[in-house]
């Protein structure tokens, strides 16, 4: 019993076996009976995956970026030229006294440009501005909840000794609007570029399906199911997907590393996404995308040919 | 082992191909359809390995309504018979071993029955030597020969013949009509369409002559037509 029923199950994987590796093998020779369309196929892909990963990486520093900015939501208030320290404490105190308001620090001129210059790095150009600071002085204002600094912001304007406030939250407005406006771009080329690309890859998988059209119509006559037809071209096409996807993702990987150095270089205070923290979205964002794109052309191509 | 139902066929540019045809067929019955061109021969057979399904009526294969088959279900009802047409449909560039093979691998046969289930049906239709030929390389009748072997490898209780001796010479004819009959006294039920006369009148084996879509005679032992 127990050795019939083994016999049995190593029987169905061999089949199993043979039929994929009869798949695989005529996938392979019509990858190499149209190569030039099928190049064709695989580079239209791989433009419209470039896209879609390079959206997937800018989106991802520009939410990094966003989230960093985020947690250092301040209110500063900078103050009136030639206050007195008793004058600047007067103030200080009244600012405390604002709702929303969580904490108060004063922050001198002297500070402040000692701050930059360590968050600058090492500059020349600093050198000559310790004699002529033009910074002024500020308050530090520490807020309940980030989200109300707008409104903070406009009442601790109105404090007398106050002569300009700022807060981050206009950066990460800014930020967001732009990660939208980019997810949109991005969104709109890579519906584009994805017709297009599958619009090429049915042309290709098109070409092997019309050469192998007798084989198709004798199979379903015979009663072959549907799916036992449409594989061998299913693994035509995810080839396709595959092969553009891991060239899309050796590209942007290469720019992203070496833009990433310039940038780290040149921006060093900027929150980047490092290799490690990009891979995966990079990847599964590409890999997916080509495996539908190919999947995608490759059932539709075939969808004619198919009676039931 | 066939049944029509008041069987009415229409196709989407107007044609009415069939019109309220009613029809039994026994299993191990042999039966020529016959009739002027364009009558609807073609047609009734489409219906029986649903190519087409019928517009009004219904239509049995072995007791299964097949006009209400879904689609999931067409692999099974036609592993179930053997299909002939007059052009042969066989694959040019492979061998006839591997052209009967074929229709036994795409089924999902049992790798090691492959081989002795083709060359018993290469031996049934007289062809057991030339394995290794390219169908190209063999006359009309032994091409036809080659794709009856590949409708009967799966041993169907059914096999149905769309005009199987419409492209040969009468020699050749009479080889797959004696090859038809061999079958069909294994106990498969043969339904063949023709416009050979002389066979038909030969052979006298039950005849269903359609006339516009029409049956308008049924009769066991006929002649091809009852006033020639
Ligand atoms: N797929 C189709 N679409 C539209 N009309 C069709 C289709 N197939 C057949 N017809 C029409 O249906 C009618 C019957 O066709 P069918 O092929 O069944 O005739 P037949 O008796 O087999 O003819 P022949 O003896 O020439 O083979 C014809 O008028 C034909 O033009
Ligand atoms: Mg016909």
């Amino acid at each position: 019993m127990r050795s019939m029923r083994s016999t049995g199950f190593r029987r169905r994987t061999q089949r199993v076996l043979e039929q994929g590796t009869s798949f695989v093998a005529d996938a392979s020779a019509s990858f190499r009976r149209n190569g030039l369309m099928t190049a064709a196929a695989v580079t239209t892909i791989m433009v419209a995956l470039l896209v879609v990963g390079a959206a997937v990486l800018i989106g991802l520093n520009l939410g990094n970026i966003a989230e960093v900015v985020e947690g250092q939501v301040q209110v500063v208030a900078f103050l009136r030229d030639g206050l007195t320290s008793v004058e600047a404490e007067k103030v200080r105190t009244a600012v405390g006294a604002v709702p929303g308001v969580e904490e108060v620090e004063f922050v001198g001129r002297g500070e402040a440009l000692q701050r930059l210059q360590q968050q600058m790095g090492e500059h020349a150009a600093f050198a000559d501005l310790a004699s002529t600071n033009p910074l002024p002085d500020s308050l530090e204002v520490q807020l309940t909840d980030p989200r109300s600094a707008p409104v903070v912001a406009s009442v601790v304007a109105r404090q007398p000794g106050v002569a300009e406030v700022t807060y981050g939250g206009e950066v990460v407005d800014r930020l967001i609007a732009l990660t939208r406006g980019l997810r949109g771009v991005a969104a709109l080329l890579t519906v584009f570029l994805t017709s297009v690309a599958l619009i090429v890859v049915v042309n290709t998988i098109r070409l092997t399906v019309i050469a192998r059209r007798q084989e198709i119509e004798i199979m379903q006559l015979v009663g072959a199911t549907p799916w036992f037809v449409r594989w061998p071209f299913l693994i035509e096409g995810l080839f396709q997907g595959a092969a553009a996807a891991v060239a899309a993702v050796v590209v942007l990987g290469t720019v992203y590393l070496v833009g990433m150095l310039r940038l780290q270089v040149t921006m060093p205070f900027l929150p980047l996404a490092g290799p490690a923290d990009a891979a995966l979205p990079l990847l599964g964002s590409v890999l997916m995308g080509g495996f539908c794109v190919g999947a995608a052309g490759s059932l539709l191509a075939i969808r004619r040919f198919l009676t039931s | 082992m066939v049944q029509f139902q008041d069987v009415t066929k229409g196709y989407p540019n107007g044609v009415l191909a069939l019109r309220r045809v009613s029809l039994r067929v026994d299993p191990g019955e042999f039966v020529f359809v016959v009739g002027p061109t364009g009558t609807g021969k073609s047609t009734l057979l489409k219906l029986l390995y649903r190519d087409e399904s019928p517009t009004e009526g219904r239509v049995f294969v072995a007791g299964r309504d097949v006009s209400a088959l879904p689609h999931r279900a067409i692999p099974e009802l036609r592993r179930g018979l053997g299909v002939v047409f007059q052009d042969f449909k066989l694959l040019p560039s492979r061998t006839v071993f591997e052209n009967i093979a074929f229709a036994l691998r795409v089924i999902g046969a049992p790798p090691q029955e492959i081989r002795s289930r083709v060359i018993r049906a290469l031996d049934l239709v007289g062809l057991a030597h030339r394995p290794d030929a390219m169908p190209g390389h063999l006359s009309g009748g032994e091409q036809q020969r080659i794709s009856i072997a590949r409708a009967i490898v799966n041993d169907p209780p059914l096999l149905l013949a769309d005009e199987p001796t419409g492209n040969l010479d009468p020699n050749s004819s009479w080889e797959i009509m004696q090859v038809l009959s061999r079958i069909n006294l294994r106990g498969t039920t043969v339904i063949m369409t023709t416009h050979n006369k002389m066979i038909v009148d030969i052979l006298r084996r039950r005849v269903v002559q359609l006339a516009a879509g029409r049956v308008v005679r049924d009769q066991s032992r006929g002649l091809y037509a009852v006033d020639a």
